[in-house]
Order: structure tokens, then sequence, then C-alpha cells
């Protein structure tokens, strides 16, 4: 039975060897002690008690030796008894029938005790072997599942794969499991297997079965191939064992072995699925960012458009019978519903282009009361008749920021906010400095936003009724695109657009720029006389 | 005398609305629907004139043409003449205002926009060129404010107002071309010098000085406009 069990590499280092030779000193010390005490109860004691002295032995050394050692020195030291002890002495005849019978029954007794010893000690061993290799299982399992990416664990396999089987193994790990062997960069090899071992971990990846010494496939081969398994029938890599003659591997560390190749493939398996969930999300969120951004955008457009048809075919078609003031409203539809469209146009395309990777902004040293001043007079061409009120604080530092840009969305602020607040009320922009960042703020005195949609407002495929005690639906269209790509230019910008509920009603919305060291100006000329030439 | 334009625009719609809405307005209206009829147009203008004399007063320019950009026409009309030229196109990156009105257009006008506005604006085209009945500017009035550039006067609310050279320099600058964006590279460039074109910083901090003397509130400007990304417009005068 123990001849089956072969040097396990697999047991603590150092173990076996010393074992053996403290076996051997053990059972050897057993022994003489039962000789000298057997001698010592000679012609004092009857022969049973004196062999019962031996079954004791027996069953001591047992406890050491392995079986048929065991088993041998057990019926070696039967022979000497019945030399020594059994009448006739010096000889190996057996006179009476009840000695035979002694003789007989201490060594089957010897024997039964050294087998079930034996074996406890096989069972024992492999109880042992099976606590080590779930050890070795949970520590990789520990060492996998904190990386992030599993090709850079390859190392950890490599160093279990060592403790199990005695060598340095070499690993193919594919960074998919569509690699291919042609394909530089498919693969992450370690141990740095010459051409011949790749060729043959590539083969043991597209076989997905173990090849070479101790397995059913090419056995002949200088080393064993063992996939790293991810599925049924996918390899994912394979590792690569020198093959040792001395040490041929057992079934169940080979067992091993393959749990702990597999435990990597199906790693690797699981992270591409992963990938795989993650790409195919990042899609269909794309799809349906890209669904919702449409509906908003054609929502948006056909609006205006259809009260530009309306004015306009009206006109055409029934022009002569309206009265001229009427005649006057509608051409004046038509006027502000294009501008409407124009500015949509503008943020659709500037959203777009903000969004779009590498994003260039001309960046210039821009003076804060300049852009506000502009965005004023721009917002108070198109209306004439609202009250626009401007004021930056004195001394304000010049900022680094594209001019066009910024006026775009300083336009939309304001526009959003004559939209929303009633006539009388005036909209404000406020530029000043507040610790490190220079703060644009467009206030209203409109109904303000409720709480759950402060937030909601910058997204461009949000709509509904945000305003608090808004009915009118007309004047919520194109909101969406509008602060939308107002945050988008705050945070190209390296700033941060805000919405701040005011204390007696309204909004403030305000753009919050961090404020940047404007190179200095050399300043000569003094004061003229405005006579002077 | 009537003022002849030369509209080159290839949308037909907005071309025939275009030239309606300047024949009302008194205008000779001449349309072209590429660069090429535009060119072979000037070609025939300029053989019914005097040698030398332009073959249009003003010439409206769109850019994205059948046949080529209507750059290439801007080019090589500024070779021989100095009408006025106003370029109307769809493209409103800063980046091409500020090449066209570098390379010699008087303004441009991003579509869409309305037909006041380019009557506006061509009027003022017409007065820079002396077309009507102003000459070239030298005396400026709006408001309160009276400026004349021979004697360096301005005079603010009856007030003397104190400019140093360079803000007296930049203030002529834009008075010069009243009613018209001038760039800031343009600014830079007769105000400071040629090795100055970059130095935006400089123009913020001489307009904030300007604005701060002659503005009520600095912030809203009256007189001294911003054409964010492109450059600066003192207000048309006003008596």
């Amino acid at each position: 039975m123990s001849g089956t069990v072969a040097p396990m590499k697999d047991e603590i280092p150092g173990e076996p060897h010393r074992l053996d030779k403290w076996r051997w000193a053990s059972a050897s010390i057993i022994w003489a002690l039962a000789w000298v005490l057997m001698i010592h109860f000679e012609g004092r004691l009857g022969l049973a008690q004196v062999a019962i002295t031996l079954v004791l032995a027996s069953a001591l050394a047992a406890i050491w030796l392995p079986l048929i050692p065991s088993l041998l020195t057990t019926a070696l030291a039967v022979l000497a008894f019945d030399w020594v002890f059994v009448p006739p002495v010096s000889a190996f005849r057996v006179e009476m029938a009840e000695d035979m019978l002694l003789l007989a029954e201490v060594a089957v007794l010897s024997w039964v005790v050294s087998g079930l010893l034996a074996h406890g000690r096989v069972l024992a061993r492999r109880a042992r072997r099976s606590a080590r290799h779930a050890e070795q299982m949970r520590a990789l399992g520990d060492a996998l599942r904190d990386a992030e990416d599993p090709l850079q664990r390859g190392e950890a396999l490599r160093s279990a794969l060592k403790d199990l089987l005695g060598q340095q193994p070499k690993l193919l790990m594919l960074r998919n499991k569509d690699a291919v062997e042609e394909d530089e960069g498919a693969a992450v090899a370690l141990g740095a297997p010459s051409a011949e071992e790749s060729a043959g971990l590539w083969h043991c990846v597209r076989t997905c079965k173990q090849l070479g010494p101790g397995t059913d496939c090419d056995s002949q081969l200088p080393a064993l191939y063992l996939p790293l398994r991810g599925g049924e029938d996918h390899a994912f890599g394979a590792a690569l064992i020198p093959h040792s003659p001395k040490e041929v591997p057992t079934p169940d560390v080979m067992t091993q072995a393959q749990a702990l190749c597999d435990q990597m493939g199906q790693l690797l398996h699981r992270a591409e699925a992963q990938r795989d969930a993650d790409t195919a999300q990042v899609r269909a969120q794309d799809q349906a960012v890209r669904n919702a951004l449409l509906a908003a955008i054609s929502h948006d457009y056909r609006t205006p458009l259809a009260a530009i048809m309306g004015a306009a075919s009206s006109l055409r078609d029934v022009g002569n019978k309206l009265a001229p003031e009427q005649r006057e409203r509608l051409a004046q539809t038509i006027v502000t519903e294009t501008r409407q469209l124009s500015r949509l146009t503008d943020n659709t395309l500037q959203l777009v282009r903000l969004d779009a990777p590498g994003v260039k902004l001309s960046l210039d040293w821009e003076s804060a009361d300049e852009l506000a001043g502009a965005a004023i007079g721009r917002a108070r061409r198109h209306d004439p008749e609202r009250r626009l009120k401007v004021w930056a604080e004195p001394g304000l530092p010049l900022v680094r920021c594209d001019a066009v840009l910024f006026s775009q969305m300083l336009e939309n602020l304001i526009d959003n906010a004559l939209k929303y607040s009633n006539a009388p009320a005036p909209v404000e922009l406020i530029v000043r400095r507040q610790g490190t960042h220079i703060v644009f703020a467009v206030r209203d005195r409109g109904p303000g936003i409720e709480p759950a949609w402060r937030e909601k407002i910058f997204s461009v495929f949000q709509r509904g009724d945000w305003r608090s005690s808004s009915t009118n639906s007309a004047a919520q269209r194109g909101a969406g695109v509008g602060l939308a790509v107002c945050r988008a230019i705050a945070r190209a910008h390296g700033g941060e657009l805000k919405l701040r509920p005011r204390g007696h009603g309204g909004s403030s919305f305000e753009c919050w720029l961090p404020e940047a060291e404007a190179p200095s100006v050399e300043t000569q000329d003094r004061a003229m006389d405005g006579a002077a030439p | 005398m009537t003022l002849r334009v030369l509209l080159v625009e290839d949308d037909r719609e907005l071309c025939r609305t275009l030239r309606d809405a300047m024949a009302a307005e008194g205008y000779e209206v001449f349309t072209a629907a590429s660069l090429s009829e535009g060119f072979a147009l000037l070609k025939g203008l300029e053989a019914g004139v005097t040698k030398g004399c332009a073959p249009v007063d003003m010439v409206l320019l769109d850019l994205g043409l059948p046949d080529g950009d209507g750059e290439q026409l801007l080019v090589a009309l500024r070779q021989k003449h100095n009408v006025p030229l106003i370029v109307v196109s769809a493209r409103e990156s800063d980046g091409q205002k500020v090449r066209m009105l570098d390379a010699g257009a008087d303004d441009y006008l991003v579509k869409p926009f309305s037909i006041r506005e380019l009557l506006a604006r061509m009027r003022v085209g017409f007065r820079h060129r002396g077309t009507s009945v102003s000459p070239a500017v030298t005396q400026y009035t709006l408001g309160n404010l009276r400026i004349d550039l021979r004697t360096h006067d301005v005079v603010l609310d009856g007030k003397e107002v104190h400019l140093t050279p360079t803000e007296f320099n930049l203030l002529a600058r834009l008075v010069r071309s009243a009613g018209q964006v001038v760039t800031h590279r343009q600014l830079l460039l007769d105000v400071w010098g040629a090795e100055f074109t970059e130095h935006t910083h400089y123009l913020r901090l001489y307009m904030a000085q300007l604005r701060s003397k002659l503005e009520e509130n600095p912030a809203d400007p009256q007189l001294l406009m911003t054409e964010p990304g492109v450059g600066y417009r003192i207000a048309e005068p006003r008596a």
C-alpha cells in the first residue's frame, strides 16, 4: 500500500529525509528495548506474556516504519523469537502445538496492527496534503482576486506551481480568448519560453488539453503542458512545467496543478466577460445618450420651426386679409423664432464640439468686465425692452479663457434668465472675486427651480416642469441644451457652473473660474495733456 | 448717383431676398452665384468705368461658394481697389473672422442676420470709404463726448479728459474705423508695433483704462464695445 505513495514534492521541504532517519532510529530503539525486556522476562514470565512484548514492540515500531519494512521486521522478530525463546531453543522447529499457535497469533496480530497504523498514516498524509492544496488554492485565489488586471498576476500562479511541482514553470496568458499566435502582443509570456516551448504552449491553448509526460497526449514531450481553462473547451493560456524523470507528478498533484491553472483561466475568462459587459454597457449608454440627444434636439427644433411655418404660411396665404399690425406680429414671430433656432444650432454644435476628445480652446487673457459687458450689450440688442444690469468688482484680474465660448455661455445664461423671469424684474450679471475664483453670476427673480431639479437641469436630456410654478410649456424649450452647453463650457475652462437659489426668490447661475496670474504690462507713458501733440 | 453693390452669394433664396431689400433701399444690385461669375461681373463692370475707378461701391461676399472660397475674390480685389467689402458667411469661428478682417474685409456678418443689421453695416462701410457725404473721420461725437484727432482734444461733458499717449493712440485708431470692428492684431500692430501683436493683455489693460475715463459704467460700455475673440469697435458717431 505504501509502495504506491511516491516521494511527494509538495511535502514540507526537508521533511522526508529527516523523518526517514528518525523513523528507523526510533524503530530500532523500540525493538532493542523490546528484546532487552523479553530476555529479561524469559524464565520469569510465561512465553505468552513475553510474546505480548513482541506484539507491543511491533505495534510501536509500526508507528514509525513504512508498511513493508514494518511487516518484514515483524516477521524477522517472530522467527528470532522462535529461535531464542520457543523450545527447542536455537532451532526454528516448534515442538508444541500451543507454541505454534502462539507464534502464528503473534505474527498475524503484529501484521494487522502494523497494517492499520500504516494505512492511518497514509490517510493522515492525504488529509494534510488536501488541506495544503486547499490552502494553496485559497492563497492563489486571494492573490488573483485583488488584481485589477489578471495578466499582472502570472507570477502568483508561477510560484504556486513551483511550490507544488518543484520546477520553475513558464506561462503564456492570452489577452483575450480570440488571440492568435501570429498577433504580437496578443498574449503575455512569463519565464521566457523558447520558440519551441512557445509553439507548444500555443498548441496546448488551441487543443485545451494536458500534453506531455504523465498525460494521455504526447507523453514523449520534454515538458508537461497544462492549459489555463476558462470554460469547457476554451483555454486562456497554458503553463509549461519542465519534466524531471526522477519526480513524476502523481495524479493528485497533477489534479492540483491543473486546478491552479484553471483558477487563472477562469479569472481571465471572467475578466474578459467583464470587459465585454462593460463595453456593451458603454455602447448601450452611448446609444441611449444619442437617442435622448436626438429626441431633445428634434423637439427643440420642431417647436420654433412650427411657429415659423405657421407665421410664414399665414403671411403667404392670407396675408392680404390681415391687418398691418397682425402681419407685423407674424413677421416678428418669424424673426424671434429664427433667432431661437440659430442659438439652438450654436449650442448643439458647441456641445458636440466640447464633447469630442482632445477639444482645444483658443485661450487668451480676457478682461472679465469686458466679457460681461459684451454679453449684456448683445442681449440688450435682442431684447431692448428688458432691464439688464451689469456690475463688475473694480480691479478684477484678467481671466484666461476662450472669449467666444465664454461669451456664448454668458449669453445663454442671460437668455435663460430673461426667458424665465417676468418683465419688470431685472436680470443682473455680477462679476466678483471670491477667494481664488472669479465668479460670473447671472441672477433673476423668476419662480426659482424645484430642489429636485437643481442638478438635473444641467443634463441635456432632462426636460419637464422644473420651474416651480411654470405652466408655460413653450417657455421650457431649449433649456436642456442651453444649460448643458454652459456647464460644458465652464468645465472646459477648469471651472464649474453652479445653481444657487436666491434668498427672496429667483435663481443665480454662477460660473466659478479659477484665478490665474496674468502676464505683466510695461507701462511707460504718462498722462498727457489733452493739448499735447 | 446710385450706389452699386455686388452681391456674391450662392443661395438663390437668400440672394433674392437680399437683392430685393437692398433695391428697396435704393442701391443698384448685381448678383453672382459663384466665384467665377463674381470675377466676370467685376471685369465687365470695370470696363464700363473710368480707369482706376472702382467697378462697384461695395461688395457683399459669401465664403463657401460652389467653385472656390470667397477669400480669393477678397484678396484679388484688395490688390486693385479699396472698395468696402463685407463678408457674409455661415462660418462663425472667430479665427475665420479675424483672418478675413486682417485680409482687408471691412466687416463680417454671420448668418443668420437681419436685413436691418446688414443695411446698418453697409452704411458704416460707405461712410468709411468716403462714398457718402462725410469725408475721412477726424472728428468724432457721441452724446456728450467729442474727440478731435487733429488737435488731440477729448472732451467729455464739457471737461477735457487727460489720456496717456498710448491711450490716445488706441482711441484714435478706433475712431478712424468708427462703427467697425478693429481686430486685436490690427490694434496692437498700429498702436504698439509688430512685436506686440500677440500681447492681447496690453489691450485689455488700456481698454480698461480708457473705459474708466470715458464710460459711465465701464462694465456696461456704450462707447468702446468688445467683440469677443475678434477685437474692439467704437460706437458709430451720433451728434
